[in-house]
């Protein structure tokens, strides 16, 4: 064998020799144990600290709200991605208490009109939609329906049905103001649904004594815009009073 | 982070069209652009070399050493672009420790030491073997040291000795070929293995890189060879700058036809990000691509060196015409890559928008790193030049014997 060969294949071995050497004092000792990787990672990640409890866990205190949940359109969202990392929570529900998002950031991460969501996941412009009211005043955050502020009547009084849809009026049925004859949809010239005539009409849930809930406002009616009809000031479908 | 906010913002500013979010940001910039650049150009400068000693075209020889140690000068820069890219450089050498086998990006790690070690450093070692050996007799001090440290101690020269090593030389040029065809190719397939990407994938991709190497390689080292030719005031082999200015013409033929065919293939497919593809060669990359790369770095070329071989023109002429080609298509190389690294990542995934590159200056990726990393090789080539100087072939012994008495 030519000495060249020889010099070199020594200089190979060594090179080849130093890197085992480097191998075995460099490479952890659980590399390669379940795959490419350092096993003991694993159970590094697995000390850590533990934020999120998991919606089963929830579940078994709150089956309640779990029961609402379920079956809905928030079904697949899990709770803590609205109430944030339960853990500790879970552990000692009474010393650590957690908040609910009851502002309109939360859900509009989630909402906002963004072109990379999927198609046809529901989505609407924050800055317009829903005035500044929080989301929950119109969605239950634990069953969003579909509201259907549209009703029936939509299909040919589309515009009033979208301005009603956006007012504080929403909750309210077309029909709560005005009685309508089921044949109006067939013959509305001739069956004409009722309108409100009175001052008092509106006073069942405005006036002072009304029996309404407790957050609809109240006037006094006998001063507030006394001489005239409500509607003659306040746009039935689109109320507006409060500053 | 005000800094990244300023940046952000005005990037945006030029934003077409729609595109997601994380694309804002270029991930590869300029000094990943270089990379493909440096490593085409040592694939070529050893393709080279290798015409001489296995297909014996004898006009070259005299760029032969010169292109070994161009293609080692480059080779020893090709890695620093990637550790410069890498958040943690200190890890690299783990690619060693724990190879695995199926990364692509892992085996250049392999692809790397090979071509290093068992190609270039023996071919050369081979190559200079009797002039090291007489180097660590007739020098004194470090230099001797350090020639017998090179010699690792085989001290022969007799002519058996020497005919070994011309034999093992060639058998290594030969296992090289392929080597560097690889080393290259594997450049284009981390590219254009990417089937997310319409702009990069193409199986066309590997050959297009190697033969733009090729005509790279060949270029530098023509004008390495001039520019070093003038310093010594030698006078310059003509046939030998007439043989390699010929391959230029060749392997440049080569390149432009697979490019055109990958083009037509492009065009002809018209897959759905053709519209998006167009729209951004007809305006981010119009400068690079168009004017740049397919204008100044083809067609000149093309135009200038087939009019040099049909009409034999003056000495002068050709020379001038050879060094303003050779500068025309190092820089059209150069931009080969930076419309392939930077083209594949300024269009949006959803084909429906472009973002912008902006090079920055400082940082282990701006513009001065990729600067000291192009001017990097030539220095090391100089000190390689200095320690092994390649102009001699068999009569360098003598000529750095004079060396040593006139100084
Ligand atoms: C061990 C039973 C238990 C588990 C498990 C549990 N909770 Fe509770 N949670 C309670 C109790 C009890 C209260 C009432 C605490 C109070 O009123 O001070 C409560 C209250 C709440 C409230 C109301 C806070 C408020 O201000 O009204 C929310 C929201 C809540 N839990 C969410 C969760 C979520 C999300 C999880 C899962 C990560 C979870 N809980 C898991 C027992 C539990
Ligand atoms: C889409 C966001 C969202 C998800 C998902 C969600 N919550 Fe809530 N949750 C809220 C909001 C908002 C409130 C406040 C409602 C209010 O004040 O009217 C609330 C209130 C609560 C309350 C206190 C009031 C009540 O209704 O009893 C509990 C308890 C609760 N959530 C538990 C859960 C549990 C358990 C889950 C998972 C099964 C869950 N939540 C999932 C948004 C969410
Ligand atoms: C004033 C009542 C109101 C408020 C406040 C409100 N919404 Fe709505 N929301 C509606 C009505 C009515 C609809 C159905 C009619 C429509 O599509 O416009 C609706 C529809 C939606 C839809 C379905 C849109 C679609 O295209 O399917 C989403 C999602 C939604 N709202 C989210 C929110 C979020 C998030 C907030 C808080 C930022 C919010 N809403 C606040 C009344 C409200
Ligand atoms: C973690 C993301 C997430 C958050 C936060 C979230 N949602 Fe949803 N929301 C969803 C998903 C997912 C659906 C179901 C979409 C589907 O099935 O297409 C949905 C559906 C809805 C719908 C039904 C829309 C329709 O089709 O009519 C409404 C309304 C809604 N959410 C309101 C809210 C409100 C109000 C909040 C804040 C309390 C909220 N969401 C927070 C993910 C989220
Ligand atoms: C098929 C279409 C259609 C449907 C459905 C429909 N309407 Fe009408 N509605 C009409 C037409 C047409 C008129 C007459 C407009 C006119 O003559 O100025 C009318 C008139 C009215 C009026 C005004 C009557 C007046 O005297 O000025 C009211 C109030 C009304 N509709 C309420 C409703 C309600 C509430 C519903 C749903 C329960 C409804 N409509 C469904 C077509 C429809
Ligand atoms: C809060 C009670 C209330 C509700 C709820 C209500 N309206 Fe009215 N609506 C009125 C009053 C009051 C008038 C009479 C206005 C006038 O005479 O100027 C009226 C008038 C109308 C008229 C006559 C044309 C007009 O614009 O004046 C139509 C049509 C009508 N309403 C349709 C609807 C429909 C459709 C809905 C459901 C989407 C609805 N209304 C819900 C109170 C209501
Ligand atoms: C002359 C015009 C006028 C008439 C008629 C009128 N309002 Fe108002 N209303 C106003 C104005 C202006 C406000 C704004 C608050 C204020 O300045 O008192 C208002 C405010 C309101 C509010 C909000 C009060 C609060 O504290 O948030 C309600 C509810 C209301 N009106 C109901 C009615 C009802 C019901 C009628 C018929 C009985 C009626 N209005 C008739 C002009 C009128
Ligand atoms: C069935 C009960 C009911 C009737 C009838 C009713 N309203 Fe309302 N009204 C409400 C509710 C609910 C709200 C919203 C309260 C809230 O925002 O929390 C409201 C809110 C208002 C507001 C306040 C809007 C604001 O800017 O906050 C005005 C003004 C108003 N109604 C006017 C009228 C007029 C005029 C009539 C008669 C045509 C009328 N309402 C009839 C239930 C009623």
């Amino acid at each position: 064998m030519p000495s060249q060969v020889k010099r070199l294949i020594l200089l190979f071995g060594i090179a080849a020799a130093a890197l085992v050497l480097v191998r075995f004092l460099l490479v952890p000792d659980s590399f390669g144990r379940y795959g490419h990787y350092r096993a003991d990672a694993v159970d590094e990640v697995a000390g850590m600290e533990i934020r999120y409890a998991g919606h089963l866990l929830c579940q078994e205190c709150h089956d309640d709200v779990d029961a609402v949940k379920s079956g809905s359109m928030h079904e697949a969202v899990s709770c803590e991605a609205c109430h944030g990392p339960g853990n500790e929570h879970a552990e000692d529900p009474f010393e650590n208490r957690l908040s609910a998002p009851r502002g309109r950031r939360r859900c509009a991460y989630c909402h906002s009109y963004n072109p990379s969501r999927p198609t046809g996941f529901p989505q609407i412009e924050p800055d317009e939609h829903g005035g500044e009211e929080p989301c929950i005043t119109c969605h239950n955050p634990h069953q969003p329906e579909p509201l259907v502020g549209i009703e029936d009547c939509e299909a040919c009084h589309t515009e009033i049905a979208k301005t009603k849809s956006k007012s504080h009026h929403l909750s309210l049925h077309c029909t709560t103001c005005h009685a309508t004859q089921e044949r109006h949809p067939g013959a509305p010239r001739e069956m004409r649904p009722d309108k409100p005539r009175t001052r008092s009409f509106c006073g069942q849930c405005h006036g002072e004594d009304a029996s309404s809930p407790e957050t609809i406002p109240r006037v006094d009616m006998a001063t507030h815009g006394e001489d005239y009809l409500c509607w003659q000031c306040h746009y039935p479908h689109f109320p507006e009073g409060r500053r | 982070m005000e800094e990244l906010l300023r940046h952000l913002a005005e990037a945006q500013q030029q934003i077409t069209g729609y595109i997601y979010p994380n694309e804002i940001e270029l991930h590869w910039g300029l000094v990943i652009v270089l990379y493909p650049f440096i490593t085409g150009l040592v694939a070529g400068a050893f393709i080279l070399a290798s015409l001489e000693r296995v297909f014996n075209v004898k006009e070259v020889q005299p760029t032969y050493r010169l292109s070994l140690l161009t293609a080692l000068a480059f080779l020893l820069v090709a890695p620093l672009p990637l550790l410069a890219h890498l958040g943690h450089p200190e890890r690299a050498f783990e690619i060693f420790l724990t190879p695995h086998l199926q990364s692509a990006m892992a085996m250049f790690g392999f692809v790397y030491a090979w071509y290093l070690t068992v190609v270039l450093l023996l071919e050369v070692w081979f190559d200079y073997r009797r002039d090291i050996v007489v180097w660590s007799r007739t020098y004194r001090g470090w230099r001797r040291v350090l020639y017998s440290i090179l010699s690792l101690g085989v001290v022969s020269t007799s002519e058996e000795s020497l005919k070994f090593d011309e034999r093992a030389g060639r058998f290594i040029t030969i296992v090289g070929i392929p080597s560097a065809f690889l080393l290259h190719g594997y450049v284009g397939f981390i590219f254009g293995s990417v089937k997310a990407n319409p702009w990069w994938s193409s199986v066309l991709m590997p050959i297009v890189f190697l033969f733009s190497a090729i005509v790279s390689g060949i270029a530098l080292v023509l004008l390495i060879y001039m520019v070093s030719s003038w310093l010594r005031k030698h006078p310059i082999d003509m046939p030998c700058l007439d043989k390699l200015g010929q391959f230029l013409f060749y392997a440049l033929i080569l390149d432009v036809s697979l490019e055109l065919l990958d083009f037509v293939h492009r065009l002809y497919e018209a897959e759905e990000s053709i519209d998006i593809l167009a729209q951004m060669v007809q305006s981010r990359l119009f400068t690079s691509r168009v004017v740049v790369q397919a204008l100044m770095g083809t067609v000149v070329p093309l135009v200038v060196l087939a009019v040099v071989r049909a009409l034999k023109p003056r000495e002068l002429v050709r020379k001038v015409a050879y060094f303003g080609t050779g500068i025309l298509i190092l820089v059209a190389i150069f931009f080969m890559r930076w419309n392939v690294v930077l083209g594949g990542q300024l269009f949006s995934k959803s084909l429906r928008g472009l973002t912008v590159y902006k090079i920055g200056l400082a940082g282990a990726e701006g513009a001065v790193t990729a600067g000291i990393l192009t001017l990097l090789p030539f220095v090391i080539l100089i000190v390689l030049v200095r320690l092994l100087p390649p102009w001699s072939g068999k009569s360098g012994v003598r000529e750095v014997g004079q060396q040593t008495h006139s100084s």
